[in-house]
């Protein structure tokens, strides 16, 4: 559905994006996530036309997004961020008005309004003026908005910023229940976001792409064992030993000690999960167990190493520019 | 152009769903209705070379250079400001349908406008008793002598809107070129007598060609110099709107 080649864009000089690559298949529901300013409001207005890419390639539909700009749009459902919206004028209005310069034909108009209006629960706010509606509301007119032209992509740039957590959840739902017809590409710096509705997850830091699979198989592959917890009382030093000792255990540090109960943070390797042979070797050396359990590794810890990697490979490099221009 | 009739809807209800074309229809009507009064009270003092409707149309840049950049100044610097002209160019639209039906829209209330003035034409029928031959073809061409300077003087409020994302900025832009193009153009009369400078002057002058429609003259140099002019001018916002493009 989208095909991006090696984008770049610089903004007077200062590049936004860096040699962006990724694809979208139909069906897919691909969040693409990232702090604020990594590049991912830039790559969507890239790949719906409202700007063009500095080098690189974008097909959206096998259309290229700049040569074939027109035939591109007919095909995106585009919801911006901060979901801009024509305040002054009425729900129903505005969505007829968007219905007719997206091509809908006279005939179908009606039905396509009313369909949409059903579909993100706005029905009974048609004749209200869009801006005395609250956020959530406006957001739905926005989503509205997108699905008028029965798009095959919807493009939804930060689709949740600013709305309470109710309105939140009902948006998320909205989503997933869109993402069984269409394909969908989302941007959120908001992780659990991307747990719970997307499929697939694009990570971008600094204009570049640096992860894009499943948030399951994300875990397994950064960070697959993480870390477990051992509570044991016992001596400190013979138990942080035998822990040490277990196969497939990296590193086993104490993190605490209270009244003779030792906390042992330990550092598996790789798919292995040593917690029975944890067990057995405190089994064995005769102390009392109270806690073992596995920290899951959130998307969130990903992210955080991801860019932070990213951003020391970045110093590095600076540095040793520097060291070669001294 | 097939989305014209579409966009040009929305800016009709832009004018009329928020208080701006009240208040300039309000504003224009009253300041013409004042002009008006006082010019039927000067002419009943005697016989005058004059007609009404000619002192009327001379009178014609005063509402003009204020009416233009308030109709104007909202139609491109808001959609920026607001961010709505994301959602326009993500429509399959293209730039210059946008910038046409913009400049159409405020065409229209403006002549919507003027043609309110019409009624004046009705009370002087009515109160001259119809004796006073009410001569309707320098009428005519006053009144599209007004609309070709007024959609020219648009076309530029436009431009000046697609500029900035500050309305009054726009505003007050397009009003300083209109007052340049209307006022100091004339002025600078003074400044080269005789000449070809002068001629040259005078004939870009909007005064001395309201002066002319006014009399029931309607040179088609005049003519083209206006419709060309706003065609450039729209183009010239289209490419403006266009370059965040090449940015």
């Amino acid at each position: 559905m989208i095909k991006v080649e090696n984008l770049t864009k610089r903004y007077a000089g200062v590049a936004a994006l860096n040699g962006v690559s990724f694809e979208v298949n139909r069906g897919e529901i691909v969040g693409f996530l990232g702090p604020n300013g990594a590049g991912k409001s830039t790559t969507m207005r890239i790949l719906t036309g409202f700007i063009p890419a500095s080098t690189g390639r974008a097909t959206v539909a096998g259309c290229d997004v700049f040569e074939d700009s027109l035939e591109v749009r007919r095909h995106i459902g585009y919801m911006p961020e901060n979901n801009p919206l024509y305040v002054d004028m009425r729900v129903g209005e505005y969505l007829k008005f968007r219905a007719q310069i997206k091509g809908v034909a006279r005939s179908e108009r009606r039905d396509r309004v009313k369909e949409v209006m059903e579909k993100t629960g706005i029905t009974d706010v048609e004749k209200r003026v869009i801006g005395q509606l609250s956020k959530g509301y406006r957001q739905r007119v926005g989503l509205a908005d997108a699905l008028l032209h029965e798009p095959d992509l919807l493009i939804l740039d930060e689709p949740t910023i600013g709305l309470d957590p109710v309105q939140i959840r009902q948006v998320r739902e909205l989503i997933k229940e869109l993402g069984k017809q269409h394909t969908i590409l989302l941007s959120t710096h908001i992780l659990p976001e991307v747990e719970m509705t997307c499929n697939r997850v694009i990570i971008i830091h600094r204009g570049k792409i640096l992860a894009s699979d499943t948030p399951e198989n994300l875990r397994k592959t950064l960070h697959a064992g993480g870390a477990i917890n051992v509570e044991v009382r016992g001596p400190q030093a013979e138990v942080r030993a035998a822990l040490q000792a277990v196969p497939g255990v990296v590193s086993a540090q104490v993190t605490a000690e209270v009244d003779g109960l030792v906390r042992v943070a330990v550092e598996s390797q790789g798919n292995e999960d040593p917690r029975e042979a944890i067990y057995q070797a405190i089994v064995k050396g005769g102390w009392t167990l109270r806690e073992l359990s596995r920290s899951r590794t959130t998307l969130e810890d990903i992210f955080v190493q991801l860019t932070r990697e990213e951003d020391e490979a970045e110093e590095d490099r600076r540095d040793q520019r520097r060291t070669v221009l001294r | 152009m097939r989305n014209v009739p579409a966009l040009l809807r929305r800016e009709m209800n832009a004018y009329f769903a928020s208080v701006l074309g009240y208040i300039v229809l309000i504003f224009f009507l009253l300041v013409m209705g004042v002009t008006f009064a006082v010019i039927v009270s000067y002419l009943m003092r005697g016989p005058t070379q004059m007609t009404a409707m000619r002192i009327m149309f001379s009178m014609f840049w005063l509402p003009s250079l204020v009416v233009t950049p308030m109709i104007t100044m909202r139609l491109l610097a808001e959609e920026k400001r607001s961010g709505t002209i994301e959602m326009l160019m993500t429509a399959p639209v293209t730039e210059f349908e946008v910038v046409f039906a913009k400049w159409l829209g405020a065409v229209l209330l403006y002549a919507l406008m003027w043609g309110l003035t019409g009624v004046y034409v009705l009370i002087l029928h009515k109160f001259s008793g119809g004796t006073a031959a009410l001569d309707l073809g320098p009428i005519a061409s006053g009144y599209l002598g007004v609309l070709l300077i007024g959609q020219f003087l648009i076309a530029v409020g436009v431009l000046m809107s697609s500029l900035t994302k500050n309305q009054v900025a726009a505003a007050v832009m397009s009003f300083a070129v209109c007052f340049a193009f209307l006022l100091v153009l004339n002025w600078m009369d003074y400044l080269f007598q005789g000449g070809v400078v002068n001629k040259l002057l005078k004939s870009v002058s909007a005064f001395e060609q309201m002066e002319d429609f006014a009399r029931g003259i309607v040179d088609l140099r005049v003519v083209f110099l206006y419709l060309s002019g706003t065609l450039w001018t729209l183009f010239v916002t289209t490419r403006v709107v266009e370059s965040r493009k090449w940015r």
